[in-house]
């Protein structure tokens, strides 16, 4: 039997400690950050390098925090309680820049002519009364989540391409989009490969055009981080865009340009499972992957001037104040721009 | 025996105090006092524009609102929902309610049922009306008459059973008929409870508007306020708010008006 009396308790506390502070100081040097994610395939340079290692050879000691929804993710970063996140450019986002609390810092996904991008989606119901190209859309409903997102932006701008008048019929959430879809209670929606193309297959939706013929290298979404980061943290800011780029790199190798073949593509989506459709199959799970593959932008590039498009037409629909200016959204400081 | 407790003592006045008395002034102070507070705290730089609209802003917006004539066009269907689904949800509650206070085999049937759906968040079922009655306003109708209806039910009947039974037998002595008993005894004697149990459904009415018109409602105060949200525009998701708030005043005044005219023969 051990007896410990106070003594002896005393040193053990104290080989504790110094156990513990010598056991730390790899780790020590390494800031810990916290960055947002959806569970989209669109977020899979972040995973690639959190899980390759990217961010830790950067110093950077990243910590995941998954979201339902792009709004409440911008709502974290100005918060503080979130320093980077990758995210469409939407109103909230432009608001929430406006009031001086976050900023875009680069470029994630974009629409590329030549590789699959986003679809426009017909309900068969509409479909089979003659919506089967998107320039029947005229006096039709577009489901949007709600007024001020990515997909109002889209199905407006192909409205107007084609001098269409169409009805936005906001319903908060992507699944009650597609039930509305299903049950051809709204008419038309666009919407990521991976999401439309499983619908198509189901035969209650169909697949009636490509947003990049409206909109060719539509910077879809952004990275963006808060407007203290952006300013007071450079260097964090330039190695956490760096540690993202080699994850792009990997992945747009791998999955776009599939210059690494099979092998390397079933690594990638193995890597990207782990996040993504985690509680499906392997097999299920990586054709929904490879479907939703489309083009990071290389170094995180940002296209500013679709990113100006995009502002412009917040500003005409007045979902957001009409004086705000392009560098109050955007710090074109860190990566190049196209 | 001490000397002191044979003298007389005097005895003060204990009675008053615990009878409300009006002081209307009261009410508007603290609201003008947290209103200029915000304010000034917004003014100052004290509380972050991320934090809270300036309430000038507000006050702002709320103009333009009113000047662009979309107040009516958001405020016309809102009223439209919350007068429909309510007085659907009241009407078949109080009628059910009044069904379980008298039969007891409708209580024995209808009381679980209802214990069983009260507790339902009506907003989880939201896509469910959208499939049974269609994205356009039937959907609407039944949420908010669907959330009418429970907590009306458990206030009527509750309200019949409280009816003072020494009357219901004095009138049985007097020779009343069971409908007049019902009609001249019951009814009266409940309408207190079932007006209180009002007042929390149509604020519930008030509180589903907000979730009923989070599908393909373009217009409407719980649309314009879910937009504002998700454009992160405090100024005009104030502006909303206060008028739900304004809605919910306007109702429990209603309410204390036919209470008024109903219950006179209390005093």
């Amino acid at each position: 039997m051990i007896i410990i009396d106070r003594r002896k308790a005393l040193t053990l506390m104290g080989a504790a400690a110094v156990a513990s502070t010598l056991a730390t100081p790899a780790l020590s040097q390494s800031r810990k950050i916290r960055v947002g994610a959806l569970r989209f395939t669109s977020h899979s340079a972040t995973f690639i390098a959190v899980v390759r290692g990217y961010f830790k050879d950067a110093g950077l000691d990243v910590e995941l925090k998954f979201f339902q929804a792009a709004t409440p993710m911008a709502v974290a970063i100005a918060s503080g309680d979130v320093d980077y996140a990758v995210t469409a450019v939407s109103g909230g986002l432009v608001s929430l820049a406006d009031k001086g609390a976050i900023k875009v810092i680069g470029g994630a996904l974009s629409e590329e002519a030549g590789i699959d991008g986003q679809k426009i989606l017909a309900s068969d119901k509409a479909f089979q009364a003659g919506l089967t190209s998107p320039a029947a859309l005229d006096g039709k409903t577009f489901g949007i989540t709600t007024a001020g997102s990515s997909f109002h932006f889209m199905g407006s701008q192909v409205a107007a391409k084609e001098g269409a008048s169409v009805t936005f019929k906001p319903l908060q959430k992507v699944g009650a989009i597609i039930g509305a879809l299903k049950s051809g209670q709204i008419d038309a929606w666009s919407i990521v490969p991976h999401i439309a193309k499983p619908l198509a297959g189901s035969g209650k939706v169909h697949i009636i055009g490509n947003i990049s013929d409206y909109l060719p290298n539509y910077q879809v979404t952004t990275v963006f981080t808060s407007a203290k980061n952006a300013a007071d943290e450079r260097s964090m800011t330039q190695d956490f865009l760096g540690a993202f780029s080699k994850g792009v790199d990997d992945y747009n190798a791998a999955m776009v340009d599939k210059t690494l073949g099979d092998d390397g593509m079933n690594e990638m989506v193995d890597l990207i499972h782990k996040y993504v459709y985690a509680d499906r199959p392997r097999e299920k799970a990586a054709k929904s992957i490879i479907n939703g593959s489309m083009r990071l932008n290389a170094g995180a590039a940002l296209n500013v001037s679709s990113v100006e498009d995009q502002l412009n037409w917040f500003k005409s629909e007045d979902l957001v104040g009409k004086d705000i200016k392009l560098d109050t959204l955007v710090d074109a400081s860190y990566v190049k721009t196209i | 025996m001490s000397e002191k407790s044979s003298k007389p003592r005097s005895v003060e006045f204990r009675g008053g105090g615990f009878a409300p008395v009006s002081h209307r002034w009261v009410g508007l102070v603290v609201f003008i006092v947290l209103i200029v507070l915000a304010e000034v705290g917004t003014q100052t730089g004290f509380i972050s524009a991320l934090t809270m609209p300036k309430p000038s802003d507000v006050l702002e917006t709320f103009h333009q609102l009113y000047v662009s004539g979309l107040l009516w066009k958001h405020l016309v269907p809102s009223i439209t929902r919350l007068l429909v689904g309510a007085t659907l949800g009241i009407t078949v509650g109080i009628w059910v309610g009044v069904m379980i206070g008298l039969f007891s085999y409708v209580r024995a049937g209808l009381v679980p049922l209802v214990a069983a759906i009260f507790p339902i968040p009506k907003i989880a079922l939201l896509p469910l009306f959208v499939i049974w009655f269609g994205i356009d306003e039937a959907s609407k109708y039944a949420l908010i008459a669907f959330g009418t209806f429970t907590p009306t039910v458990v206030a009527t009947y509750g309200a019949v059973d409280n009816v003072d039974r020494t009357l219901i037998r004095m009138g049985q002595s007097f020779g009343l008929s069971w409908t007049s008993i019902v009609r001249k005894i019951v009814l009266p004697g409940a309408m207190a409870g079932i007006l209180s149990g009002l007042r929390i459904s149509m604020a519930i009415a008030i509180i589903l508007l907000v979730a009923a018109e989070m599908l393909g409602a373009e217009y409407g105060i719980g649309a314009y306020i879910l937009e504002a949200g998700s454009l992160y525009d405090l100024e005009r998701l104030f502006a909303g708010v206060v008028i739900l708030s304004v809605m919910g005043v306007l109702v429990s005044a209603a309410i204390s008006a036919v209470e008024r005219k109903l219950l006179g023969w209390r005093t």
